[in-house]
């Protein structure tokens, strides 16, 4: 068992590595960036400063190489040259390219090199330049566009909880509303119930969340406002001042309760959309369990039906869920970053969104290691709570 | 008055119903499919929305980015007294026509879905029938794929590559032939609208092929085994041929289900990538986008995000009604 945990854990960091070299890749040779914004407003008044490009680009570490850069924004590594009992090493070792070109070196022993760069970065050029403390300390550099110069972690910070609440809520919800569901369902297969239930159900995981999104702010927000009823708001986490709903009374700003008012649209949007699929899940899993020989068994033996369901066909009918689970962690960050761009809901994803469309690259490849990470380790507890629920299986 | 007749009628003298060829198997799929009234009824909904998206340019009644500046914002039915037209569905943020837009619309997102279907279907068969009918390294190289595929959160790397192969064509140059059949297919300028549409295709279908490639690989395993493939192997069957004459037959019938849900998973993509700002873009009209700016404007104009939105809705049900049909009509075991 712990050797497992010790295997996953690397396989989960190595994942986690290739993700971030491809986010990495990806995002360094993208345009935009710091560089977008000079460029932009330079070209509307006078001519290029070279010197402030160089500036932003030494700043920002795009003078250098792709691997001396990811190195450096991984681990906060090289800063300079390798110092071993007070000798410097790899001092010449050139890592980045200011300015492209042509230039020719002359080493101090004489030798003299063309190379493809008119001003070349050496490894003993880093020295002194600011550098983050790499992301393996859980430093993700600075927000270049969003907050200007704030470590990207601060960002996240006002964030992170809203998002947690957002999709910790509606995870709850669905999956304690699921299970009654989908098991009444099976159990009463080819009921009413069961009718408009399979029915409701399709047309829910057919349904984008998107349009769902925007009909509750539709009918919930916008008519019910109309119609003087008690409505929800439209959008965002906290009201700005205190508001009167009717038939309710006034909502203080920033209360609990006005957190709560704000979340109930986002989270039934989630819920209802997780719902209709996990609870279609159970019904199958449910039926499958219910021809068993071990409930006819249990049934034969005499024993009520409501122990029959509850204690034999239920338990083995829930172990599956419990990979589902996992299987849609993925979908949930997907799902957030839309339930949270209609409802302009101050979370991670709506940020993600911002820090692509304004080029905060250090923004997005946070979001996207963190939702990894999360996501990894979201496997490996399902991995190990089916062995808790599932006896039969073992870790090795 | 049928029975009647029959009853009347010498036995001797009747058609020799039981001697005609027996039914073929795709005729009895149809007339399964057929007693599946809500998915017969989403198959006439897509063709019709297809067909009115296929003669758009001629139905449309305005240009598709012609403004009118005196009427933003207008309510259904609005006359356009210069033009002696009616705005059918009124008009957007700056002024054009919505119903027109719409048409021109359905075409780039319908086109989009069945591509992004059809490529990733394509190549999740070819990937996922060599390695299950293989075995050995490229199997395993590709379980190692899928495996890797389905536990990063694809969405968000989704997002990124669009926005940064959107950001600067140099990235990825796209072949002219390839530019130029998609600005024919959807109406679209060549030169300035047929990349986006491109980069949203090639980044959905990345991460689109796996689950044909799973299924695929579950279907060739279990049918390889098994004693027809032996007996054509002994009759001197090469691989190729077992695999395209054996093989995917007979791991058809899942995956024409899963090609209609994946035409709707598509579809919410695009519409997704395109509601966030990343995928296709403005003047290029298409449902997600007529969606992302209708509900900026939604608090004072309350019914504009349902006219994109209805058309999303019904076609993404009804994409999954018609794979539910499918599904019932081509499991043997299902009694109709």
């Amino acid at each position: 068992m712990v050797n497992y945990l010790i295997r996953r854990l690397f396989v989960i960091l190595a994942m986690a590595l290739i993700v971030s070299f491809v986010s990495f890749v990806l995002l360094s040779i993208a345009p935009g960036g710091p560089l977008q914004e000079i460029f932009a407003m330079q070209s509307l008044s006078t001519r290029l400063d070279p010197d402030l490009i160089e500036r932003t680009m030494k700043r920002y570490d795009l003078d250098l190489y792709l691997i001396p850069r990811y190195l450096r924004w991984l681990t906060g590594h090289p800063r300079g040259p390798l110092e071993i009992n007070g000798q410097s090493y790899f001092g010449d070792l050139q890592v980045g390219c200011l300015k492209e070109g042509r230039a020719r070196l002359v080493y101090p022993d004489g030798r003299v090199v063309e190379i493809d760069c008119e001003k070349p970065v050496f490894l003993r050029d880093l020295v002194g330049r600011p550098v983050s403390n790499g992301i393996l300390a859980l430093d993700f550099g600075k927000s270049t566009q969003i907050l200007r110069e704030q470590p990207v972690m601060r960002l996240f910070e006002s964030r992170i909880g809203n998002t947690l609440l957002l999709m910790g809520l509606s995870t709850f919800l669905s999956i304690a509303i699921a299970i009654p569901l989908g098991i009444l369902s099976a159990v009463k297969q080819y009921s009413r119930f069961d009718y408009i239930f399979t029915t409701l159900a399709f047309i829910g995981s057919g349904m984008p969340t998107l349009f769902m999104g925007i009909l509750g702010i539709l009918i919930f927000a916008i008519l019910f406002k109309e119609l003087g009823l008690p409505y929800l708001p439209a959008g965002t986490a906290i009201s700005a001042r205190d508001t009167v709903v009717p038939l309710f009374g006034t909502i203080k700003a920033g209360s609990f309760v006005d957190r709560l008012w704000h979340l109930v649209l986002p989270v039934a949007v989630l819920t209802i959309f997780n719902l209709a699929s996990w609870s279609r899940f159970i019904r199958s899993s449910m039926l499958e369990v219910l021809r068993q020989d071990y409930v006819r068994t249990a049934r034969a033996k005499g024993l009520v039906e409501r122990l029959v369901i509850v204690k034999h066909a239920m338990r083995n009918a829930l172990i599956p869920f419990v990979t589902l689970l996992a299987g849609v962690l993925p979908g949930l960050f997907g799902g957030a970053i839309i339930t949270e761009s209609v409802f302009n809901y101050p979370g991670m994803g709506r940020l993600f969104i911002a820090a692509l469309t304004a080029g905060d690259y250090n923004v997005a490849i946070a979001f996207i290691l963190i939702s990894t990470f999360l996501v990894l380790i979201g496997y490996l507890m399902s991995d190990v709570l089916y062995t808790v629920v599932d006896p039969r299986i073992r870790l090795s | 008055m049928a029975t009647a007749t029959a009853a009347g009628v010498d036995i001797a003298a009747r058609e020799p119903v039981a001697l005609a060829k027996p039914e073929g198997q795709w005729t009895i799929v149809l007339r399964r499919f057929r007693r599946h009234r809500l998915a017969v009824f989403s198959l006439a909904l897509i063709a019709v929305i297809f067909l009115a998206s296929l003669i758009a340019p001629l139905i449309a009644p305005f240009s598709r980015d012609g403004v009118n500046p005196a009427l933003r914002f207008s309510p259904p039915l609005t006359p356009s007294v210069e033009a002696g037209k009616i705005h059918i569905l009124g008009t957007d943020h700056v002024g054009r026509d919505t119903f027109t837009r719409l048409l021109y619309a359905a075409r780039i997102t319908l086109s989009v879905a069945v591509t992004v279907a059809t490529l990733s279907t394509l190549i999740g068969m070819t990937v996922g029938a060599l390695a299950g009918y293989y075995r050995g390294m490229i199997d395993e190289a590709l379980m190692r794929i899928l495996e890797f595929m389905s536990s990063i959160p694809t969405f968000p790397i989704l997002l990124i590559l669009a926005s940064v192969l959107n950001q600067d064509p140099r990235l990825l140059p796209f072949p002219d032939f390839l530019v130029n059949i998609i600005s024919g297919i959807m109406l679209i300028d060549a030169q300035k609208e047929s990349r986006s549409v491109l980069v949203v295709i090639l980044v959905i279908t990345i991460f689109g092929w796996t689950g044909a490639a799973r299924l695929m690989r579950g279907m060739v395993l279990s049918v390889r085994e098994r004693d027809f493939i032996e007996s054509a192997r002994a009759l001197g069957a090469n691989n190729l041929w077992i695999i395209g004459r054996h093989v995917v037959p007979n791991a058809f019938p899942p995956l024409i289900v899963a090609y209609t849900l994946s035409l709707a998973e598509g579809l919410t993509t695009e519409v997704a990538l395109s509601f966030l700002g990343l995928g296709i873009t403005d003047p290029t009209p298409t449902w997600g986008n007529m969606l992302n700016f209708s509900t900026q404007f939604m608090l004072t104009h309350p019914w504009a995000p349902l006219i994109p939105g209805i058309p999303v809705v019904l076609s993404s049900l009804a994409f999954n009604f018609i794979g539910d049909g499918l599904r019932d009509a081509l499991d043997p075991r299902l009694k109709m």
